[in-house]
This record gives C-alpha cells, structure tokens and sequence, in this order.
C-alpha cells in the first residue's frame, strides 16, 4: 500500500470514529481506484468547475467518505472539514451532493443511477466534439440493479469510446446475488473489458491511460476493508459501523502493519 | 371519444413547433424509449445529433436526460406517459428533480387514452404521484393549441417539467380566440352558479356537462388547469369568488388528483364552498371495449356525471332550494 493511500484510509478512521458515522469496508476498497483516477484525470482542485476536466462520478454514493478524503488529498478542500461528516451545518453527508461538495459531479447515493448520468454526461460531450472523459465507479453489488445493465447496453450502442466504467469487484454479493466472471459479462455486452489488481495504483493508472475501443470497462479486483484484517474478515458487521476507542486503536495499528 | 384523423393531436402539434426552435437551437435534444411519432420523423431524419432514441430503457433515458443536461442541453424525454412517470419514479425524484435539471417529459396517453390496453398503460395516478416530487411542473393541455403554446413555456423555463398530453386527436377549444395560457389556467366558459374545474380531455366533458345542467336552468362555468402544479391559486380564487357551489372533474385516480388539489387549497385557504370531485374511485379498470365504456361503466360519461351534480345539489342542505331560485332566474 502507498503512503498516499494509507493516510487516506486513516483520515476516514479517524472521521468516522469521531462522527460515528460512515461505510468503512466499502470506502477502503476503493481508495486505490479514486487515488488512480484523480493522479490520471484532467482536473483542477481549485476550479472544481473547469471547462476542461474529465468527469469521475462515484455512483456507489455510500462510499462517500472515501471519496471526500481523496478529494481532500488532492485539495479540493481541507480534510479538517471533513471532520464535519454527517453533523448539522456540514457539507459532507453519508451520501455525496453535488450542490455542496466541490469535485462531486453527481449527487448518488441509490444504486444504479449515476452509471446512467454518466452515459448522457459522455454523449453530450461527444456532441460538442469535446475529448474530455467520464469515469464511473460502480460496485459489484450495485450491478445488482438492473439500470447498470440498461446504462451498459445504451452506452455500448452508442459507441461511447470517451467513457470508462471502473467496477469495484470486492464480491460484496457473493452471498446473496454474485456477479460472476464481470469481464467476460462486460465483453459480450460489446465492452472493451479487462481486469486489474483493485489496490495496485500504478496497474489502475496505467489501465486508466489505455486507449480502448468503444466502452472500457476496468474490473477491479478489490478486497472489502483492505488493509486492516478486522474489516476485511467480518465485512457484514462492519458494512455501516464506526470503531469506539479500543477498536479505533486496533484498526490503526493493523492499517500500519497492513495486516491484509 | 373516437379519434379523428384530421385533427392534429396535441402531441403532434408539440412536436412541429419544437422541431422550429430545435432548428435554430442545437442544444435542444429529444430522447424517445423506442416510440415513434409522425411529428418525430423529421428530427430523426435532419437533426440527427439532437434525436436519440435509448432502446425500451426508460431508465436509462432520465438518467442519459440528466447528463445531456449537465452538459447545456436542454433535453426533452418522450415515453407513453406511464413509463416516463411511475416506471421511472426515482430517476425523476433524483436525477431530475433533486438535481433540479432543465428536463421536459413528455408522457402520451393520459388517462384512460390508452382504453383497451389496461392497468399497464391506462396513466389516472400519475398527477398524484408526479406532484409530490419536489420542483416537478405539472401540465395537461386540453387540446393542440394549449400544446402549441406549452413549447415557448417549457422551452423559456429551466424547471423539471411533465406534460401529460392525450393520445386522442381532440377538438380544438381555443381555436380562433386568443388565449393566454401562462397563469396556467383559462376559464373556458363564464359560470353564475358553479364552476366545472377540470383538466385535459375532461374540460371537453364538463363543457357538455354545463350544456346539460343549462336545461336545469344552471349556467354552470368551466376551468381548465392546464398547469397543475404549481397550481394557480390566485386565479382560481379570482374566479371561484362569486359562485356558491364547485366541481373537480377529472379522468384520474381522486386519491391526490386535480380534485384532492383543489379540495387541500380550500382547506388551506377557510374556503367552505360546497365542492364535489368526480373521478375514478381506488380501483385497476380491466373493462375492453373502448375509452367511452370505461367512461361510462365508471361514472365518468356525461349523463353520469350530470346525475351526479344533481343528486349532490338536491342532498346538500339548501341544495334543492338553490336549483330552483336558479331555475326561475
């Protein structure tokens, strides 16, 4: 694990702990992804608003916290506020706002439809004969929904080779409805689909800068709660809980050793 | 009502006026789920890059509608009006509506104008459910020259909006008149002693209604609300204010329709106007045989509904009184 991303993972220890409030396993399983999207990305932290900048929506929405502390890595605003996370006044809800959070393109939160803005997103940019790129996260358990597939089908129709759909492949449904061989499903859907490792930076940004033909598609192979084996070994009754003090020490000290 | 080939639709009078501003402004798109219009043809044929057509995806086109329009497009969806209203509820609450996108839908068949094809596509709840999105505009034109004019309005109005237009080729109430439609309500015919409050193709029905009770000696008005929501409150007090008694008609579900509206602006208000609202009980119609049997199966046909007017005048406290003072002045 890079330094960049261990640090990332600790600050939404630490928010969550101190707010009570937060998705852990799902945030630290994609920690990786944003950091390799926004090192890759054309972007401006201090003019979230560019004209000329890419477009990464976070469509798995409860993994905001994630998102806010990549966001705040790269300087989109001061990770102190972050600290706010859930209270009254802040700007940093359970799920991401678009109104409120600077670098938060589209406010998601239920599953299966920021995959969709994003496809209109992608061909209203291919219209203006813009190259500027949409990127998509999107969870393997929200691939439970069946708009993902209606988003996949059209944006493949459509020919969208300025748009790319990151699939968080931590198998978080493997116990109710899996989505099995993601690759392979991806390609018949006439997506230019490939796999990577969900935590190794440079393999996703080197994925990321690929050139590919029609939709890409990136599985990320991913482990729910990577880097503290607590979460990752009981990710059901870490799904939504924040540490109290001791478990807040013990985690820490596992993301050191980097016990997963 | 039987369709009459030689009356262009409202929706089709929508669609050749919007085509004229889609010309001159390239930002204007059109995503249709797979349905198809004569009025459509000519934006698939010479505007290709403003017409777009998702598959039978409704889902995807809200969603595709809200990204075309974080983009500056001003994008119009077009589905049969169930299928861009309650099949897709939670893109118009999120994607449109809580996002708060310039996004027109277009929904065709409003209430029973899909007749024999049932539950599935008959469109009596979608005013209810429609209006409790926060920021949805809400209009029903009662026929092709109010749909002509909801184009400068929907065009001119960043607003998330829904317009529900009739499947049926209707006569034309405005024809020859000037008629300004934007405080969202025209009063159709000029009452003394009630108001008829109706909404699409109903305003036609309560007109024939006010024909009937004029035999009662009754000089009943009408209102169309073309836009229900936001409803025109001031104009319909305005109008309201001198008549002692008022009906809703409406061929939609009464559960939150135009007739609820109305009955909660009352409410709201200390108005204690005796009101009646006629529409369709808490019920799925699987009854064949056309758009008029349902009408009439389910009290919605003029003669029923003039019955009803009257029983409830007669059984109102003074009602009888009243009908007769009316019937010798």
């Amino acid at each position: 694990m890079i330094a960049a991303c261990r640090e990332i993972r600790r600050n939404i220890l630490r928010i969550s702990k101190a707010s009570g409030h937060g998705h852990i396993p799902t945030c630290f399983s994609v920690v990786e992804m944003l950091y390799g999207v926004y090192q890759t990305i054309r972007h401006d932290p201090a003019n979230p608003s560019w004209e000329g900048r890419d477009i990464s929506i976070l469509s798995k929405g409860h993994a905001s916290l994630g998102l806010y502390c990549v966001l705040a890595h790269f300087g989109y605003f001061d990770v102190e506020k972050v600290h706010s996370y859930g209270a009254f006044g802040s700007d940093f809800g359970c799920h991401p706002d678009r109104l409120k959070v600077p670098g938060v393109e589209v406010s998601t939160g239920s599953l299966g439809h920021g995959i969709g803005v994003g496809v209109g997103m992608a061909l209203g940019l291919k219209l203006k004969k813009s190259d500027r790129r949409v990127l998509v996260l999107i969870g393997d358990g929200e691939s439970n929904e069946g708009t993902v597939w209606e988003s996949v089908m059209v944006a493949s129709n459509l020919d969208l080779d300025n748009f790319t759909i990151l699939f968080d492949n931590n198998r978080s449904q493997e116990r109710c409805l899996p989505i099995p061989n993601p690759v392979e499903r991806f390609r018949s859907f006439g997506c230019d689909s490939i796999e990577v490792d969900g935590h190794d930076v440079e393999a996703l940004k080197e994925a990321l800068s690929r050139r590919a033909s029609g939709v890409k598609v990136i599985v990320a192979n991913t482990i729910k709660g990577y880097g503290c084996r607590t979460l990752a070994e009981n990710i059901f009754a870490w799904h939504r809980r924040s540490p109290g003090e001791a478990e807040f020490q013990k985690l820490m000290d596992e993301l050191d050793a980097e016990t997963v | 009502m039987t369709s009459t080939p030689f009356i262009i639709g409202m929706r089709d009078a929508f669609f050749d006026a919007l085509y004229e501003i889609a010309r001159t402004d390239r930002n204007v798109i059109i995503i249709s789920a797979d349905n198809g219009a004569p009025s459509l043809d000519k934006f698939a044929q010479t505007l290709p890059n403003q017409y777009f057509t998702v598959g039978i995806a409704e889902q995807q086109m809200i969603g595709m509608a809200a990204g075309m329009a974080f983009e500056g497009k001003k994008v119009y969806t077009y589905a049969i009006a169930p299928f861009i209203t309650t099949r897709v509820l939670e893109q118009q609450k999120l994607d449109v509506c809580s996002m708060n996108l310039p996004i027109v839908n277009l929904g065709i068949g409003a209430g029973y104008a899909y007749d024999i094809m049932g539950p599935s596509h008959h469109t009596v709840e979608d005013i209810s459910i429609m209006r409790a999105l926060p920021g949805m505009k809400i209009y029903c034109p009662a026929d092709a020259i109010c749909s002509r004019a909801l184009v400068d309005l929907s065009y001119a109005d960043p607003s998330p909006q829904y317009i529900r237009f009739d499947r049926a080729g209707i006569p034309n109430i405005y024809a020859g008149r000037p008629v300004d439609f934007t405080p969202g309500l025209v009063k159709t015919r000029e009452g003394r002693d009630m108001y008829i409050v109706a909404t699409g193709i109903m305003v036609h029905q309560a007109l024939k209604v006010s024909d009937e009770l004029k035999r009662d000696g009754l000089e009943v008005g009408v209102i169309d609300v073309c836009r229900i929501k936001p409803f025109p409150v001031e104009w319909l007090f305005e109008y309201l204010e001198e008549v002692p008694w008022v009906v809703t008609l409406e061929e939609h579900l009464l559960a939150g329709g135009l007739g609820g509206i109305v009955a909660e602006i009352f409410v709201d208000s200390g108005v204690t106007t005796p009101l009646l609202r006629i529409g369709q009980e808490d019920r799925f119609v699987f009854t064949y045989g056309g758009r008029s049997v349902i009408w009439k199966k389910y009290g919605l046909d003029v003669p029923s509904v003039v019955e009803k007017i009257q029983t409830w005048m007669s059984s109102r406290s003074g009602g009888v009184e009243f009908a007769k003072r009316a019937a010798v002045r």
